[in-house]
């Protein structure tokens, strides 16, 4: 595989300088001894950079962020560097504290906003030390010296190529505290530059977990339990192999996987292999029955856990001159990263063990290989490939890699195992199906003195962290009040509750997570709530947000560029949403029609404070894509359960946007504030679904209470 | 004993007759260009050309294709990158990239049928082909540059 040989080749030369941002007492090592791998940059004796990025690159083009922040503060070319996702260890690791040794992960849109200042550190560390023993060698004045374009420079006269000097700058202590360059001259970071990742994709070039090939390697095609949680019960491994190239069946805890000489042989093997599943108790749990429990929890009397009640909501009731209510209900929605579940597994010769993987968490992974190998985690490496998409599903896939390595230890040999679109999507971990019942006061001039927001549904924190138990069963999942808990909007009264009724049907974050119902939620609520009080909706939410002008910026930025209250041609409409989420403000306007009984989206305008950004074209085309993929939610998608299982298996019946429904204009507006930086993966996300069905609101008269949308309803 | 065409090279391949052209490209002849995405023509991944017309490889059998000449990613930009291939780049196009081979293959054979499509004429060509990282709006720029629209 190309990125096996290139990390090769690149390791081959000599003279790598390692810098760890474990600075405390870490040594620095030279390459050889960098196996521990606390390190995020190597330097090549030819002045080429290794850049071992902490983050997974799944699309989101982070590992060119990243490489910008290295470029700019070590002062060598973005094109000279490479960068490669690391191997767990501390330095990678986030949330680190004197009790908690953090995790490797990408999530959360962290990606940039947890590591641009550790990676600039780790930039500026490398340049203090090359500059060190550039002084030393060349017996120069260091505060002389700089780095320029991968050259040491002293005034306008080139000293030397970083190269020469990065052996004997390894041998050298990192500087704890290093300069970091004057904010200043920044002339990179902020600009739009080309992907590093972009010509290999375009060229087709082997670069996934799926292209990986091997000596020896067997294939191994999964044949798993529809019905979710599902256990084995038996199989006659004879029936598989019928089928040429079928060599060995070996069993899973939630199936089998039929190992074969081709792809393909695997793939026709387990549709051949005769298997049985036990029964489960949820064996006919179907999406009424779920969307009921919902409903039922919605109205229990039993008392829902409210992690806010501000003012007097009670009081508000009584005393409104006006009350709007409504009930709102969104699906199971699945990931659907493109390159289905796969992971390549060696067990090598001297005891270690190597996945090849695409995930989005490096440390659950290593658990679960662990586990499942026998082995310590110093025999385990992990290499991160780039993905086919992640969305939040690769966050997962504990079961997958366990099996890949049950397959791998059984067969012997190097084993690609691997998922078909119908596990992908059937295997579950969802974003989780919820409701929300709201309620909001007014008072005879049309003014919000109250607000009630009570969602419904499956805990996916419970799901997703079991077999740990962070919240006690009925207690309260973040996720679901998710952007509603620390809203900015600031009614007299506001209560907030959530009402557990946990399924079968495992969830875990999807993409901007309990915000994507959230964001549909709430704000469609608002604009009954505006219809209600004859106000305008970017009236009624300025009034909400008149004491916050950071808020009131975005909603302002978005007015204007998407010409909120101008005339626009018959049949179409706007729809405005605005929602917080990872740090990240974003106010969402679409311009929509009904063409033939369905919804159309002309243009999208977004503005987003993100507070500062690195990758300008980065954070647009995850702008881009957030609409996108919230749109689709709102079009389409959908997982139907029946018989305790996913019906909608494969990307017939599970509907994803396509490209004669996407926007035929997204403009995005970057508000710069200067705050803490914040994500741009996900808060686009959320805005948009609520935007298009407010402009259907407006359209049809009737609001948009359950998605996916189906007009007439 | 199959005869298959591939980028101008034509290989006698050992392999079973139902076996779709997209896992004779990846596993037999190397070519990782072309994707497996859902197996069933839904999503597009694995275009390839056949002939000159866009073919889901992935529900081709590679028996169907004993005379066609198969034309892939690696065949489009074996000698350069292609126009399309090009305008992805200034467009900066790819996200995560798996689907974007098949989209590049599907635009290639949208171009040759109609060399100034509409953008009507844009989306209906491209609807076989899902994109889940959402670059549409960046592809239908991308096309339009290489048809000069």
């Amino acid at each position: 595989m190309n990125e096996m040989l290139s990390r090769r080749s690149f390791i081959a030369g000599s003279g790598a300088l390692v810098v760890s941002l474990s600075v405390s007492a870490a040594p620095v090592f030279a390459q050889g001894a960098a196996a521990k791998l606390t390190a995020f940059l190597e330097i090549a004796a030819d002045g080429r950079v290794k850049l071992w990025s902490p983050t997974t690159e799944m699309g989101q083009g982070i590992h060119t962020g990243h490489a910008m922040l290295i470029a700019e503060e070590l002062g060598v070319p973005l094109q000279r560097i490479s960068v490669e996702t690391a191997n767990p260890a501390p330095a990678f690791r986030r949330g680190v504290t004197a009790t908690n040794p953090g995790a490797m992960s990408s999530g959360g849109s962290w990606g940039m906003r947890a590591w641009h200042v550790p990676l600039r550190k780790a930039a500026a560390q490398a340049r203090a030390m090359l500059l060190a023993e550039a002084a030393e060698t060349k017996k120069l004045p260091v505060g002389e010296l700089d780095i320029v374009d991968g050259v040491v420079m002293r005034g306008g006269k080139a000293v030397g190529p970083i190269g020469a000097f990065a052996a004997g700058a390894a041998r050298r202590e990192a500087p704890a505290e290093p300069q970091l360059r004057d904010k200043a001259t920044r002339k990179l970071t902020g600009t739009r530059q080309p992907r590093l990742d972009l010509p290999a994709k375009v060229k087709g070039e082997p670069i996934y977990c799926f292209d990986m090939e091997m000596p020896g390697m067997v294939y191994a095609c999964a044949r798993l339990s529809p019905v979710f949680r599902g256990e084995l019960q038996d199989f006659d491994a004879a029936s598989a192999k019928t089928v040429k190239g079928v060599t060995q069946v070996v069993a899973l805890p939630g199936g089998a996987a039929v190992v074969a000489n081709s792809t393909w042989a695997a793939m026709k093997g387990a549709d051949a292999l005769a298997i049985r599943f036990k029964p489960t108790p949820h064996d006919k749990l179907d999406s009424a029955t779920i969307s009921a429990n919902m409903k039922a929890a919605l109205g229990s009397a039993k008392p829902a856990v409210a992690p806010r009640a501000d003012g007097d909501f009670a009081g508000a009731l009584k005393s409104a001159a006006k009350v709007v209510e409504a009930d709102y209900e969104v699906p199971f929605l699945a990931h659907t990263p493109l390159e289905p579940w796969n992971a390549v597994v060696r067990f090598n010769a001297d005891g270690t063990l190597e996945v090849w993987a695409p995930t989005q968490a490096q440390d659950r992974l290593l658990g679960a290989i662990t586990a499942a190998s026998g082995l310590t985690a110093d025999k385990v490496t992990i290499h991160t490939t780039l993905l086919g998409g992640g969305f939040g599903r690769r966050l997962r896939d504990v079961e997958g890699v366990r099996d890949a390595v049950l397959v791998a230890k059984a067969v012997g040999k190097p084993v690609h195992y691997f998922w078909r679109r119908e596990d992908e999507i059937g295997q579950g971990w969802y974003r989780p199906a919820q409701m929300a019942r709201m309620k909001a006061t007014l008072d005879a001039g049309g003014k919000v003195t109250g607000l009630s927001f009570r969602a419904a549904g499956t805990s996916m924190v419970m799901d997703f962290a079991a077999p740990a138990t962070p919240i006690q069963e009925g207690g309260l999942d973040g996720s679901s009040l998710q952007s509603i808990a620390d809203t900015r909007y600031k009614p007299p009264a506001l209560l907030l509750e959530y009402a557990m009724h946990r399924e079968p049907v495992p969830s875990a974050p999807w993409r901007a997570v309990g915000s994507t119902q959230n964001g549909f939620f709430l704000e469609c609520f608002l604009d009954e709530v505006a219809k209600a009080a004859g106000k305008d909706p970017l009236t009624l939410r300025r009034e909400l947000l008149a004491h916050d002008p950071r808020a009131l910026k975005v909603l302002d930025v978005v007015a204007r560029e998407s010409g909120w209250g101008t005339p626009l041609p018959a049949g179409r409409a706007r729809g405005l949403a605005y929602m917080e989420s990872y740090g990240s403000l974003c106010a969402e306007v679409a311009e929509v029609s009904i063409v033939d009984g369905k919804p159309k989206v002309h243009r999208v305008t977004v503005a987003i404070d993100c507070g500062s950004i690195v990758s300008r074209d980065g954070a647009i085309s995850q702008i881009e894509g957030g609409v996108v993929q919230g749109l689709s939610t709102a079009l389409g998608e959908a997982v139907l359960i029946e018989g305790g299982a996913a019906a909608t298996r494969n990307l017939d019946s599970y509907q994803l946007l396509r490209m004669p429904d996407a926007p035929t204009r997204i403009d995005c507006h970057i508000i710069e504030s200067g705050e803490p930086m914040g994500g741009v993966g996900e808060p686009p996300l959320p805005p948009i679904a609520p935007a298009v069905c407010n402009a259907l609101f407006v359209l049809t008269g009737k609001p948009v209470r359950k998605l996916p949308i189906v007009l007439g309803a | 004993m199959i005869n298959l065409t591939v980028n101008g090279k034509t290989h006698r391949l050992d392999v079973e007759p139902d076996t779709p052209l997209l896992w004779v490209l990846r596993d037999t002849l190397d070519l990782k260009g072309a994707k497996y995405g859902c197996g069933i023509a839904q999503c597009g991944a694995c275009t390839v050309i056949a002939n000159g017309a866009a073919i889901r490889s992935c529900v081709t059998p590679v028996e169907a294709l004993a005379d066609a000449d198969v034309l892939t990613i690696e065949g489009v930009g074996a000698k350069g990158l292609s126009k399309l291939q090009q305008a992805w780049l200034d467009h900066q196009v790819p996200q995560c990239g798996y689907c974007q081979t098949g989209q590049i293959m599907q635009a290639t054979a949208l171009l040759k049928d109609i060399p100034k499509p509409t953008d009507e004429e844009i989306d209906a060509g491209m609807a076989g082909n899902i994109c889940r990282c959402g670059t549409y709006v960046r592809i239908r720029a991308a096309i339009k540059q290489a048809a000069g629209v």
